[in-house]
């Protein structure tokens, strides 16, 4: 025997208690991983490679405004801009749907991929595509939720606009982070709004990040004191505006954390409490027998800390596990496309864990200090 | 262990011996509220090695206190208490710790097995504190069993062994570091008669053919009668 079985033999007596706070301490750090994970998603959106390039350009007073559809002319001349083009939100109801199934977005479909250029299409796909002014092109998770087929037509009712599409499918793409979006022509759009001379927003391609800040600074001049003034930004920046729209959700998750982890704390150290405390004639004999304070202590640090690490392990481990293996945009609907808990993640709930287990030991293991051998052999089994 | 008898001590034999206990005007005062209990007053008492000491008295007459104060687990308020060349009452804590570890060794009345442990495991447990190898840990926990008998029970748990064999366990582990000093507090207290005496036997056995020094806490004459000497204690004081 060493000491570390003797530890081990004492965390695992009660085998039913060990195992439920382990497992209180797993189900715990899952949530605090899962919480973590959903922040940095919702705070820090994944980017693509071609992010950096990306400025979005919208109306000043409100995402829900439209921009008027001259402004193209006055946006491609400024030095700087290698592709612009229109970008509407439709927000069209497909079969039952609430319209949250997926977005659908009218833009330049010969501009599209220079700007999106991480979709994946076949030519012949996008030919089509490019060759039928109503025709769109949908990613393929939409494709194999609805069971959609090239040739196939959608119908999508208007639910912001007047007006409904019927939508000829030529092709799917893949490859972006989000592969449910349709994308259609403006020039469809403008049709079936008879002409209306507007676009929800502007996306653009800069000629590169270096000169991207100056292009920003250049399109919000152009069009300041105007009747249409815009606000245009990066695409993190526009990301972020729908994040802030959220309230103060970083706030709120942190607190909900802490929540948890206080929780873990008082469960945890009332746990080990009495563990100790079931213990004390025992350990009352192991001091009689020559074992020192400090080596007391020591014991009950370890039990605590085994325990919390492998409730660590187990918690944020299988975290990490899950996350790694399932599809999280189909399992969260699209919410969450990159589920991904990070080795920083990973790190803070270890750190958390062994926290936990040294600040549960904390109190037992000052009882233990302070009992007296002839105090502790008077206590009742 | 058989049906033996008790010997007649060779008292005269044994105050040849060294010292190897001395308690100078030793007092214990307890503080219980507003109540000052006096659970030893001025008591003074040489313990020779290799004897095998009684100690009897009534409840609440001081006797497990001063054992208690004898072995270093409790401190007394006046006094001292010297054990060979060392002065256990001037000790601070973890001196008295090392000291218990290599010169005593406990038996208790209700045995103090750890449940979790085998027999050898428990044994052993006094040697995870020095600096033995493993190895030769194993052998003196097989040797402590033999000599009490259990060598076949080394890998039961304490819940697998009866009250007798518990106590032999706590004997062993006792036994184990080599100690001078063996108290024991009320070690038949909780055992039939038979178990009683095989205990008492193994006592007696350590300290006449051992040369250790065993100092127990009994209220029975039966079990008294097996030490080489019997002291009685009375509200805290020694009675001739």
């Amino acid at each position: 025997m060493n000491i570390f079985s003797f530890v081990t033999k004492n965390a695992l007596r009660n085998k039913r208690r060990a195992a439920l706070s382990i497992l209180s301490v797993a189900v715990s750090l899952f949530l605090f991983v899962t919480l973590l994970v959903a922040m940095r998603e919702i705070t820090q959106p994944p980017e693509d490679v071609g992010s950096s390039l990306r400025i979005a350009v919208r109306s000043r007073v409100s995402i829900a405004d439209q921009l008027p559809a001259r402004q193209l002319a006055a946006i491609a001349k400024i030095p700087g801009v290698a592709i612009v083009t229109p970008f509407t939100y439709f927000g069209g109801k497909f079969k039952d749907d609430d319209g949250m199934g997926f977005a659908q977005f009218a833009l330049d479909p010969t501009k599209m991929l220079g700007i999106f250029g991480e979709a994946k299409i076949p030519q012949d796909q996008y030919d089509a595509w490019l060759a039928d002014r109503t025709s769109c092109i949908i990613g393929k998770d939409t494709a194999e939720r609805y069971g959609l087929k090239i040739g196939q037509k959608m119908t999508l009712i208007g639910t912001i606009y007047p007006a409904d599409l019927e939508l000829k499918i030529a092709g799917i793409y893949s490859g972006t982070l989000d592969d449910r979006n349709c994308w259609f022509h403006h020039t469809y759009m403008d049709e079936v709004m008879e002409d209306w001379g507007q676009v929800g927003m502007w996306w653009i391609r800069a000629e590169s990040a270096e000169v991207a800040p100056r292009v920003i600074e250049e399109i919000n001049a152009a069009f300041a004191n105007s009747a249409n003034e815009v606000r245009a930004e990066t695409e993190r920046a526009f990301q972020m505006s729908f994040v802030s729209m959220w309230g103060n959700i970083k706030m709120l998750i942190t607190s909900i954390c802490s929540v948890v982890v206080f929780t873990l704390v008082l469960v945890s150290a009332s746990t080990m409490s009495m563990a100790v405390r079931e213990r004390f004639r025992e350990l009352a004999i192991l001091k009689a027998l020559g074992f020192r304070r400090r080596e007391l202590l020591a014991f009950i640090l370890a039990e605590s800390f085994g325990l919390s690490m492998a409730g660590g392990l187990l918690g944020a481990g299988g975290a990490w596990l899950l996350f790694s293996n399932v599809n999280t945009l189909k399992l969260t609907g699209g919410i969450f496309p990159l589920f991904e808990v990070t080795p920083a993640m990973l790190g803070l709930s270890f750190l958390t864990a062994a926290a936990l287990g040294i600040i549960a030991s904390i109190a037992p293991a000052v009882s233990v200090a302070r009992m007296s051998v002839v105090e502790g052999l008077k206590t009742l089994d | 262990m058989g049906a033996l008898m008790p010997e007649a001590a060779g008292v005269d034999v044994l105050h040849e011996a060294p010292e190897i206990v001395r308690i100078r005007e030793l007092s214990k005062i307890y503080q219980q509220g507003d109540i000052q209990v006096t659970a030893l007053h001025k008591v003074s008492l040489t313990i020779h090695q290799g004897e095998f000491l009684a100690l009897m008295g009534p409840s609440g007459s001081g006797k497990s206190t001063l054992l208690h104060i004898i072995a270093g687990i409790d401190r007394p308020t006046s006094g001292e208490c010297r054990v060979q060349d060392v002065l256990v009452t001037q000790l601070n804590e973890s001196q008295l710790a090392d000291w218990r570890n290599q010169n005593v060794g406990f038996v208790f009345q209700t045995f103090n097995l750890i449940p979790v442990l085998t027999a050898a495991e428990n044994v052993e447990m006094p040697l995870l504190l020095t600096s033995l190898p493993a190895k030769r840990r194993r052998e003196l926990v097989a040797t402590s069993l033999e000599l009490v008998g259990l060598g076949d029970r080394r890998h039961h748990l304490p819940r697998q062994l009866s009250g007798g064999q518990e106590q032999r366990v706590a004997i062993a582990r006792a036994l184990v570091t080599d100690p001078r000093l063996i108290v024991a507090d009320e070690p038949t207290g909780n055992l039939d008669s038979q178990s009683a005496e095989d205990v008492m036997m193994i006592l007696q056995t350590l300290s006449r053919q051992a040369g250790k020094t065993v100092i127990m806490v009994t209220h029975d004459p039966r079990a008294a009668a097996y030490g080489s000497r019997s002291i009685h204690l009375e509200k805290g004081e020694l009675r001739p």
